[in-house]
């Protein structure tokens, strides 16, 4: 199996679960216990929060709080300062957020909140100027992903951080959980108040999450029960997870050289562009402003539903912007927002790739892609504008 | 639903009669503006009114590829207008084809059958243009005449197209002919 799918999720590297088996079987204490078990477990979560700080860049590890997702982090951190400051009804974002902030905040403009989307360009780039001239005197919070998820283009968090500063009393939240694993961080240098990431996507297990809030932040408690995490998030911690997450932040810490991944990313990405005559590149080209890992690229008239098929025939995992659910199906958002042209969107498959791919998975890949996209070439219906792409190419 | 889905999926991986007539035969054109999909359907009818070939070529999801290829083997040898008439009905007949359907895909299945209801017109209207009998032929299908509706719309005084299908098999088949019908149930009351 080659997995390519590493934006979706990542494999549990083995010293992670090396490091878990133990708060697995012995070490089955309640970090709320005051005895012996107790008090183990408890040194355990503290020696990951310290972790995660490391990684994040963050000045006191007290600023990390343990949750389940990174959905939960991005969740508590909007819906958590909106509600202590019911006089700030205005929201700053993207119209290429994940989910758990696009939807959150669309449920929001739909109770009590207004909403201003940023629009992104066709390289899936903001205009910083355009942050300013939406900030206002109600604005409550701006959320700004650092790296999108499908087209893994990075937006500049120092400098967007920096406006909402200037001009505005708003706190600054970011979405981390795609970069986070994939970039240096330093959040103590930068304007961001909170920062949610998510285990999974850098070989932790999944279910456990965490959320930066800057010292000089409250929220009130997402989950209302017990004082675990200094009365943050109630509910007995995931001991387990939270080793897992601390220790997979310290991988990622140590492994920093991110050279090989990228050394394989390009690779893929230059020789499917030279070779495949429909293939286009999704964000932007600069590659200094995607992150090293993820390249979104689209196979204009046919659909990439049916290239993911083929390619998991072939024991090759990847993903696709273009996902027919119930009839109601449109191109994924951040591609729309990209006012990428329709038959291009549908065509559009991500290749992600993490730690463990070597470059006998991209020999492979290689090996076969271009039969795929070939066949459904023959397919498709639009053979007059394909004819035109060979012609051209 | 487990053998269904192996179908399905043979069909996807391996589908059959892809690509076009090279413009022998008919075409029909299809699309769906809520999931973007395309799709176009060849067929060939010979002198006895049967499809003798089908192909198709489509940009859709997996279970629109496949049923499209099982419909170009399911449709070989039936009659063109059989067809039609069949692809127009409740859906509950293309399900008995093609199986039990998935979740949120009857839309799939739509843009399909409309997609060889399509080729199917294009053979009718062709066979209209290009009928040279005494009587002008307006239901290719059924072989029923202008003067034939005519007659019926006028004895029986018939208001809709549903009633003179009832009454003289009009419009029954591929339903190509409806606007024609349509025209002269309007100036009958003339």
């Amino acid at each position: 199996m080659i997995y390519l799918d590493n934006n979706a999720t990542t494999r549990v590297a083995p010293e992670v679960f090396a490091a878990m088996e133990p708060f697995l079987t012995e070490h089955y204490g309640n970090p709320a216990s005051p005895h012996t078990l107790g008090r183990q477990v408890k040194a355990a979560v503290e020696t990951a929060r310290e972790q995660v700080a490391a990684l994040l860049g963050a000045a006191d590890p007290s600023e990390i709080v343990f949750t389940s997702c990174g959905s939960e982090s991005d969740n508590w951190a909007i819906g958590g300062w909106l509600e202590q400051n019911p006089t700030r009804r205005h929201i700053v974002t993207t119209r290429v957020e994940h989910e758990a902030v696009r939807n959150l905040c669309e449920h929001l403009a739909e109770i009590n909140c207004e909403v201003s989307w940023l629009e992104v360009d066709g390289n899936c780039e903001l205009n910083l100027d355009d942050l300013p001239r939406v900030l206002r005197r109600d604005t409550g919070i701006v959320s700004v992903m650092l790296a999108n998820n499908e087209t893994g283009v990075l937006f500049p968090m120092k400098e967007l951080g920096a406006i909402v500063r200037e001009h505005s009393d708003a706190v600054f939240h970011v979405d981390g959980v795609q970069a986070v694993g994939k970039v240096p961080l330093d959040l103590k240098e930068t304007e961001v108040d909170l920062f949610a990431l998510s285990g999974h996507k850098l070989h932790a297990p999944q279910g456990i999450g965490a959320l930066y809030v800057r010292k000089g932040v409250t929220l009130p408690p997402f989950i209302i029960g017990g004082a675990q995490e200094h009365g943050r998030r109630a509910g007995t911690s995931a001991v387990p997870n939270i080793v897992g997450l601390g220790v997979a932040c310290e991988l990622a810490r140590k492994e920093a050289d991110h050279e090989p991944i990228l050394r394989l990313r390009n690779r893929l990405e230059d020789e499917i562009l030279a070779r495949i005559p429909n293939a286009i590149l999704n964000g932007a080209s600069d590659r200094s402003k995607r992150l090293p890992n993820t390249a979104n690229i689209s196979f204009q008239y046919v659909e990439g539903q049916n290239i993911m098929m083929l390619l998991d025939e072939a024991g090759i995992c990847v993903s696709t912007g273009s996902a027919c659910h119930s009839g109601s199906h449109q191109a994924s958002p951040t591609l729309r927002a990209m006012n990428v042209p329709y038959t291009t969107a549908q065509g559009s498959i991500r290749f992600s790739l993490g730690r463990y791919n070597t470059d006998e998975d991209i020999t492979r890949t290689l090996a076969v892609l271009p039969g795929i996209v070939n066949q459904l070439m023959e397919m498709s219906p639009y053979q007059e504008e394909l004819k035109a792409l060979r012609q051209a190419g | 639903m487990a053998e269904i889905s192996t179908l399905i999926n043979q069909h996807f991986l391996q589908p059959r009669n892809v690509g076009d007539l090279d413009n022998v035969g008919f075409s029909g054109r299809a699309g769906s503006i809520t999931c973007g999909a395309t799709m176009r359907v060849h067929v060939q009818v010979d002198e006895n009114h049967r499809i003798s070939d089908a192909k198709f070529q489509a940009a859709g999801c997996s279970f629109l590829v496949a049923a499209a290829s099982l419909l170009t083997e399911e449709v070989k040898g039936a009659l063109a207008a059989e067809v039609g008439a069949l692809l127009q009905s409740p859906a509950t007949t293309l399900t008995r084809i093609l199986g039990e359907l998935p979740p949120g895909k009857s839309h799939c299945v739509k843009l399909v059958g409309e997609g060889f209801v399509a080729a199917i017109r294009a053979y009718s209207d062709s066979v209209r243009d290009e009928w040279h009998g005494e009587e002008a032929l307006i239901c290719t299908c059924f072989c029923v005449s202008e003067k034939t509706i005519e007659t019926v719309i006028a004895t029986l005084e018939l208001r809709t197209v549903g009633e003179v299908t009832r009454a003289c098999n009009a419009g029954g088949g591929c339903r190509s002919c409806h606007s024609l019908i349509e025209d002269m149930l309007a100036s009958s009351g003339d």
